[in-house]
């Protein structure tokens, strides 16, 4: 089982992220769940969405979970969210940020000597996109920090996830993914 | 003529997804709906299909609750496939026409998304409405996940729509939990859904100007009785036709449906009795718990809640030590529903396990693999010792002071 | 009507109107209907009437006031022309009377029990402007 939780603020794309890896990894035959904590938050609030994928149907649906990455896709939460809660001694962190890697770990202290990846979603998607939905970059990071699909394959899968949009939007997409595919450190 | 949708073989559906899905594939007449909350996105979700031209019928967006169902009374007496879905306080709103809509044995199919009832105010999941509706004559069906939610919603109009029962049917999920958790779902063809529910069954048609009707009329002590008791027995006469649509159901698409569903039950020694996606979860925890602990755990869930299945709830309980009935809504100053019709089953069998009970849940409180895990471990003491050991009815996932009842 | 048991009733108390198709029905007359026992025609309430009210059809200008005003759909009117009092369906609330336009009045309200020819014959005069 491989578990991933999202911080994110509502309207920033995180559910919408994790469905749409959903989509692509549930094409390859294995089983997903994509959920979130859903309160009465407001666009802008603080929230998490998480993904399982296993090779079984997933039984389980309490909400808690150690996760096997943490993606964090919204520079401020990584300060002010508590991104390292039940971590495990394995966890991934891939979190937005424009600073370098050694810089944020100087200014989180307690990322050190964690596994942290760093990529700055933000100014990926407002290259290419034009607005701040810095989820279909994060997917580009994530597919390179785990391996878990060869990045071709991905994006022709996340085509057919995005193929209700036009385009424009379709192919802006496809450039973030492949910018943060190559840019994270 | 409506348009249709070609499907995947696996499709990753939220539970509001799979209700949306097959009400677009069962073509309904009639859905009259006020959204709330977390059905919201079922209603949202059919409206959508049926602006874009996926579905033949008519959406009527009311003032409330009680005007949805209504309206959907009204279109149901008319003589058409009607279905609207709602949650929680609008729910509660509905009682009333509820009872009406089951009396006038009218085949209405609700899609029940499980949320708290305030106060205070909560949009999460928990089992309160359904329990609400558990006396108004309508048959209860219970999902598990976003596939079931899907399944059961194309199996309900069968069920309610069939000549010999011509009842109201709910279909509960989870909110949240399931209906806004994507998963893997296996839909079936537009064409093949609709050939298994089949074309919508006239009884009684209001439209039908060659034979006026009355609707709704008023019965008095010497006339009343009678049509409760008919109605009550066609409502337990369901449960037949429920397990013949079940078993229809699995020759189509090999996915099993029970009235009680058993998990790992063969040898179990121990079983926690639930509803919704909690019956999942426990039944990861008894795999983890036979796997690691040795402990012979299982799970027994009662997939259709009214008619509730006395018999069948007994047989599959008969050989377990102890049980815990997990309720998920509170149970104002008594035991948790779970607790008491179940203990009733088993009272009109031989066996006399040990049985508890927990409230759990309420307002979405993550019921979580470890909570579970400590209520496998209680049920181990009392089978252990053969009688209650532990308080009879305990809070599970609370904060504060342990809370307990008839300790 | 002949009180059934619970396997007789009619699932979901739906009460038809008629006995047969009915397609036709609004050119049949009442008599010639073929009206269900759950049909509220074939009821009488007769017996609530303490007053009922008697038709002079020599004073009637057949404006249909009392066809409208009656609760109890108890006027029978054809063709726009008074025929009568339907006696079976009348529950004496005497609108018919109040309403009435004419001068003497077409409908009085008399005791049930009172002769209805003796009181036609007993008809009141017309009565003359006050100045």
């Amino acid at each position: 089982m491989l578990e991933i939780r999202w911080h994110s603020r509502a309207g920033q794309g995180a559910v919408t992220g994790a469905k749409g890896l959903g989509d692509v990894v549930a094409n390859t035959g294995k089983e997903v769940q994509a959920f979130a904590f859903y309160g009465s938050a407001k666009r802008g609030a603080a929230m998490t969405a998480y993904n399982r994928i296993d090779d079984e149907l997933i039984i389980n649906h309490e909400k808690f979970m150690k996760p096997d990455y943490v993606l964090v896709i919204d520079p401020a939460l990584a300060f002010s969210a508590d991104i390292t809660a039940n971590e495990k001694e394995n966890t991934k962190y891939i979190i937005t940020t424009h600073h370098t890697k050694d810089e944020l770990i100087e200014l989180i202290p307690k990322l050190k000597g964690k596994s942290v990846h760093v990529v700055d979603c933000m100014k990926i998607s407002m290259d290419t996109i034009g607005r701040a939905i810095p989820n279909t970059p994060m997917l580009g990071a994530l597919m390179k920090v785990s391996g878990m699909f060869d990045i071709e394959y991905f994006k022709n899968a996340m085509l057919k996830v995005l193929s209700k949009f036009p385009q424009k939007i379709i192919d802006a997409n496809m450039a973030a993914i492949t910018r943060a595919y190559s840019e994270v450190k | 003529m409506a348009e249709k949708l070609k499907l995947q073989e696996v499709e990753v559906w939220d539970g509001n997804m799979a209700f949306a899905q097959a009400m677009r594939q069962a073509q309904i007449d009639v859905v009259a709906a006020y959204p709330i909350t977390p059905s919201t996105p079922t209603v949202h979700g059919y409206a959508k299909f049926l602006s874009d031209g996926y579905i033949d019928g008519e959406f009527v967006l009311v003032e409330s609750e009680h005007a949805a169902m209504s309206g959907c009374v009204g279109a149901a007496a008319a003589g058409g496939r009607v279905a609207t879905a709602t949650s929680s306080q609008g729910f509660a709103l509905m009682i009333e026409v509820l009872y009406q809509a089951s009396g006038m044995r009218l085949p209405i199919v609700l899609g029940l998304v499980n949320r708290a009832l305030a106060s205070p105010l909560n949009v999460n999941g928990d089992h309160s409405d359904m329990y609400l509706g558990r006396d108004a004559g309508w048959i209860m069906i219970d999902a598990f996940n976003a596939q079931e939610a899907y399944d059961l919603m194309l199996m309900g109009f069968k069920i309610g729509e069939d000549l010999s029962v011509r009842l109201p049917v709910i279909i509960n999920q989870d909110g949240f939990i399931t209906s806004h958790t994507a998963q893997n779902v296996k839909p079936l063809s537009d064409d093949t859904a609709y050939n298994f529910i089949g074309d919508y069954k006239e009884v009684n048609p209001m439209l039908d100007f060659a034979k006026p009707i009355t609707y709704g009329a008023q019965t008095e002590e010497d006339w009343h009785f009678e049509f409760k008791a008919r109605q009550h027995k066609a409502l337990m006469d369901s449960s037949k036709v429920i397990s013949d649509v079940f078993e229809e159901f699995k020759s189509l698409t090999n996915r099993e449906y029970k009235r009680v569903e058993s998990y790992l039950m063969d040898d179990a020694e121990v079983a926690i009795v639930a509803l919704g996606s909690t019956v999942e979860s426990a039944v990861q925890a008894a795999k983890d718990l036979r796997k690691n602990r040795g402990i012979k755990a299982g799970v027994v869930a009662t997939r259709v809640i009214r008619p509730f299945p006395i018999k069948e709830v007994a047989e599959a309980l008969k050989n377990v030590k102890a049980i815990a009935t997990l309720d998920r809504s509170a149970p104002g100053g008594t035991m948790g529903m779970l607790f008491n019709e179940i203990s009733a089953a088993l009272y009109q069998s031989e066996s006399r396990p040990v049985i508890s009970n927990y409230i759990y849940g309420l307002g979405g409180r993550d019921m979580t693999q470890a909570d579970i895990k400590e209520v496998y471990a209680d049920i181990v003491k009392n089978a252990k010792a053969g009688k209650l050991v532990t308080p009879l009815q305990q809070f599970s996932g609370l904060r504060g002071p342990k809370l307990s009842f008839f300790n | 009507m002949e009180y059934k048991g619970w396997d007789q009733v009619e699932a979901g108390a739906v009460l038809p109107s008629f006995n047969d198709e009915s397609c036709d029905i609004v050119n049949k007359k009442q008599e010639e209907r073929n009206y269900a026992d759950t049909n509220s025609y074939t009821a009488s309430v007769a017996d609530w009437r303490v007053f009922k009210p008697v038709f002079n059809k020599d004073v009637c200008i057949d404006c249909q006031n009392c066809w409208v005003f009656c609760p109890d759909t108890a006027i029978v009117s054809r063709d726009k022309a008074m025929l009568g009092i339907d006696y079976d369906h009348c529950k004496g609330c005497g609108i018919c009377a109040d309403v009435c336009p004419t001068n003497p009045k077409s409908l009085i309200m008399f005791f049930e029990n009172d002769d209805n020819d003796t009181m036609l014959s007993q008809w009141p005069e017309k009565k003359k402007k006050e100045k």
